[in-house]
């Protein structure tokens, strides 16, 4: 048997790699992805303490969640198609995020 | 060493390895095809805890719909990623930003191992009730308990088409860059307030 | 496993429902009519406004839906905010829309309202679920209007900007919000906080280290909302990117909304952890911590600023150092000074925005020297500038001055009250230092209007609903500066609701 603690860890280092994504990414798309990575940790993390509980209320909230990303990932690529449709170049530039 | 332990060992390296392939990668398709391989590990792992109808939901929505949708989007703009490496990749900043996510991982690890320890690594847990993770008792949990936040996600998706319509059609006249659509910012002209 | 549906109530949910049946009815109107409508849209989005406002004055108080939904005072009292924020949002949208976004009108005004739904959803939330799906309402909308200018990429940049911004703030919170329940078994806010306090006490400390780091990733996550440092690069580029309204929006309605989803979460749920006897779940300290780098970098970085818009984003970084003093200060004064905080921003900075409005689409501008010289061409509109920047620093006696005044001795109270909160002299004393220090910059704005040397070249004749919005700002401001005990009094009942 698999201890629930495993499976939180995977939680952690898939956030972790979300985060090492957003923050060294070049291009919007990668950037985007990384941040959905991050809150499939966080369905994970639930899917997990749902099981370790013994309450299925964790899977609703990820169903729902999983709702609400596909919601976003629809808004965010609209605001990328809009960007990109009336430019010259097809490269994705280096996005500059973070000006530290 | 069960079968259980390998599955789950197996599953968790290919969605570590997913990920971590995705964000390295310079093609934006292969990136999207990294981020599905890691979705169906990730959704072994539900499966293992019991999650069935959730995990196939992961499959079917997030890497069948929104992954393509991706995809679609990244072969509609024939996007491609830049050939050189460009921007900031000094010793520096890299290093202070891969440390940041790199401890924030050390942290989380940690403080799970240490404060699970007790409890849940033995891995004894008790058997789950009976239509655990199945199709029925999420839709009797959906539809009772949890109404209302189901109908404000379905206000939200309202929402997310008007949105993604506004964004993304394309306007009348649309080839030359023109449109009816907002001005670029050296063409703002200053007018006199008119009612 | 039970299946019952829990009691619910429509008649809560009213004022809600009918401003998201409204904002279909305003994209359907601009739909039908399309150019032969001029501004009714705009009116139309307004009256819908004024009408929830109505239909919220008369909904009494109570459950909407089993534990998920309330309609308390605290949730009545920042509905008003948001309605508020909405109302001269729009007011202030009038030049943009009749000219740059022909085609889209309904869209704009409906998008606005459906955001201002979410906002009012996730105030009456009580729950966890429902708090996080308001918040993404009130985000998803916003990522749209700071690109509507589709044809200027800095708006469209701005979009994406802060469409990655709050998606990486709503995962943050979603971890955060994962470990909660983990912790406690249930979504439910008023049954977590037992079922932690229950749990903490019995295993002495076991789930403490997990529950720090639940409220560091909550933090983090509304911290992005509420562009508190180190989260707030996004804040200068997107309100100066997108169009000057939907910056005021942010700036304000965005805002306060991520003040409710605060106050719900860690001081409601988390309350038990706000004690030094409960160490190391001390939360204050993090967002005293939170605050003071508000204030200060805020204020800082404000000084440099050329472009008016980038200095209201870092003026506005500051004022949510200010009101984050009044979450620190948990006693019965705290969550009122937030609320009055609120409140009196709202239309200080609406107001100012809304001048800057109509400054940028009258002279094409948004750089401070541009407002050279305006006392002497538009006074009515200069001086309306230098009384919400005065009230922004906090110069008595107008509402701006009472509402830092309450927040500081909220926390004054608070500092003396028990032995481990005496770092909040401190608090206070940064957040009295960079009150002086601001005035520099508020000022510089004001001088720039005064005394140039030269009179302006532009005559400013602001639209009718513009010239609205700020008479609204110019009457919040100076009549709560007279008299701030009419919502203070109101204000203070609100931690008793926010304790049950």
């Amino acid at each position: 048997m698999v201890p629930i603690s495993a499976y939180l860890i995977l939680a952690a280092v898939l956030f972790g790699i979300g985060s090492v994504g957003v923050l060294v990414s070049r291009n919007m798309i990668i950037m985007f992805m990384s941040v959905e990575l991050m809150l499939n940790a966080a369905n994970m993390a639930l899917v997990a303490f749902s099981r370790a509980l013994n309450l299925m209320d964790g899977h609703v909230i990820v169903f729902l969640v999983l709702t609400i990303a596909a919601a976003e990932a629809a808004v965010g690529l609209a605001l990328i198609v809009a960007l990109f449709r009336n430019r010259e170049s097809v490269d994705i530039d280096r996005f500059n995020l973070m000006k530290w | 060493m069960t079968v259980d332990t390998v599955i789950f060992f197996i599953s968790a390296a290919v969605a570590a390895f997913g990920a971590t392939m995705m964000i390295a990668q310079r093609n934006p398709v292969a990136s999207v095809l990294y981020m599905i391989l890691s979705l169906v590990a990730q959704a072994v792992c539900y499966v293992q805890l019991g999650a069935l109808f959730i995990g196939a939901v992961l499959v079917i929505v997030y890497a069948g719909a929104i992954m393509v949708l991706f995809l679609f989007v990244i072969m509609l703009l024939n996007l491609r990623g830049s050939e050189d490496l460009g921007g900031p990749s000094t010793p520096v900043s890299l290093t202070t930003k891969l440390l940041v996510p790199v401890l924030l991982v050390a942290e989380l690890v940690f403080i799970v191992r240490s404060a699970f320890t007790e409890a849940a690594s033995t891995g004894i847990m008790a058997a789950p009730e009976a239509g655990f993770g199945e199709v029925a008792s999420v839709a009797r949990l959906l539809l009772t308990r949890y109404l209302y936040p189901f109908e404000l996600t379905g206000i939200l998706l309202l929402v997310a088409i008007v949105g993604a319509v506004v964004m993304a059609r394309r306007e009348r006249g649309d080839e030359a860059g023109g449109t009816g659509v907002g001005v670029s910012a050296s063409d703002r002209t200053p007018t006199g307030g008119s009612d | 496993m039970e299946a019952q549906l829990p009691p619910y109530s429509i008649k809560m949910m009213l004022p809600e429902l009918f401003l998201f049946v409204w904002a279909l009815v305003v994209i359907t109107f601009d739909l039908l009519t399309r150019r032969k409508s001029g501004s009714a849209v705009g009116y139309l989005a307004m009256l819908g406004l004024v009408i929830c406002g109505g239909i919220l004055s008369i909904t009494g108080y109570g459950r909407g839906f089993g534990m998920m939904f309330i309609n308390d005072p605290v949730a009545v009292f920042f509905k008003v905010i948001f309605l508020g924020a909405a109302f001269m949002a729009i007011g202030s949208s009038f030049g943009i829309t009749n000219r740059k976004i022909v085609n889209h009108r309904g869209e704009y005004f409906g998008l606005i309202l459906l955001s201002t739904v979410g906002m009012m959803f996730l105030a009456s939330s009580q729950e966890l679920l429902s708090l996080y799906i308001g918040l993404e309402l009130t985000t998803i909308p916003l990522f749209v209007l700071a690109g509507f200018f589709k044809d200027d990429r800095k708006s469209v940049e701005s979009g994406i900007k802060y469409m990655i911004m709050g998606a990486l703030s709503s995962a943050l919170l979603l971890y955060g919000i994962s470990f909660l329940y983990g912790l406690s078994g249930t979504t439910d806010i008023v049954q977590m906080k037992i079922n932690l306090a229950v749990t903490q006490l019995a295993n002495e400390g076991d789930i403490g280290v997990i529950l720090i780091l639940a409220t560091v990733t909550i933090l983090a996550g509304i911290g992005f909302k509420l562009a508190l440092p180190p989260f707030h690069q996004w804040a200068p580029d997107v309100y100066e990117g997108s169009p000057t309204p939907i910056a005021a929006f942010l700036s304000v309605g965005s805002k306060a909304a991520g003040i409710v989803a605060f106050v719900k979460i860690m001081m409601l749920g988390l309350e038990a952890f706000y004690d030094p006897v409960m160490k190391p779940n001390d939360w204050g300290i993090l967002v005293g911590v939170l605050a003071i780098a508000a204030m200060v970098w805020g204020n800082v970085a404000a000084v440099r600023q050329s472009n008016i818009k980038r200095m209201l984003a870092f003026s506005s970084i500051a004022q949510a150092g200010y009101i984050m003093i009044g979450m620190v200060a948990m006693n019965q004064y705290g969550l009122a000074a937030v609320g009055f905080y609120t409140f009196v921003y709202m239309f200080a900075n609406m107001g100012a925005f809304a001048i800057v409005t109509v400054v940028e689409d009258q002279t094409g501008s948004c750089k401070i020297s541009s407002y050279a010289g305006l006392s002497r061409t538009s006074p009515f509109l200069s001086a309306a500038l230098a009384v919400f920047l005065l009230s922004l620093a906090g110069i008595p006696p107008l509402a701006g001055f009472f509402a830092k005044y309450y927040v500081f001795a909220a926390a004054i109270a608070m500092a003396g009250s028990s032995n481990g909160h005496t770092w909040l002299y401190w608090l206070v004393g940064v957040g009295l230092l960079t009150t002086v220090f601001a005035l520099y910059y508020y000022a510089n704005v004001i001088k720039t209007a005064y005394f140039a040397r030269e009179a302006s070249p532009y005559r400013l004749r602001p639209l009718r609903p513009a010239l609205l919005v700020i008479a609204i700002g110019l009457l919040g401001v100076l009549i709560f500066g007279v008299v701030p005990e009419t919502i203070v009094d109101f204000a203070r009942d609100l931690p008793y609701y926010i304790a049950h």
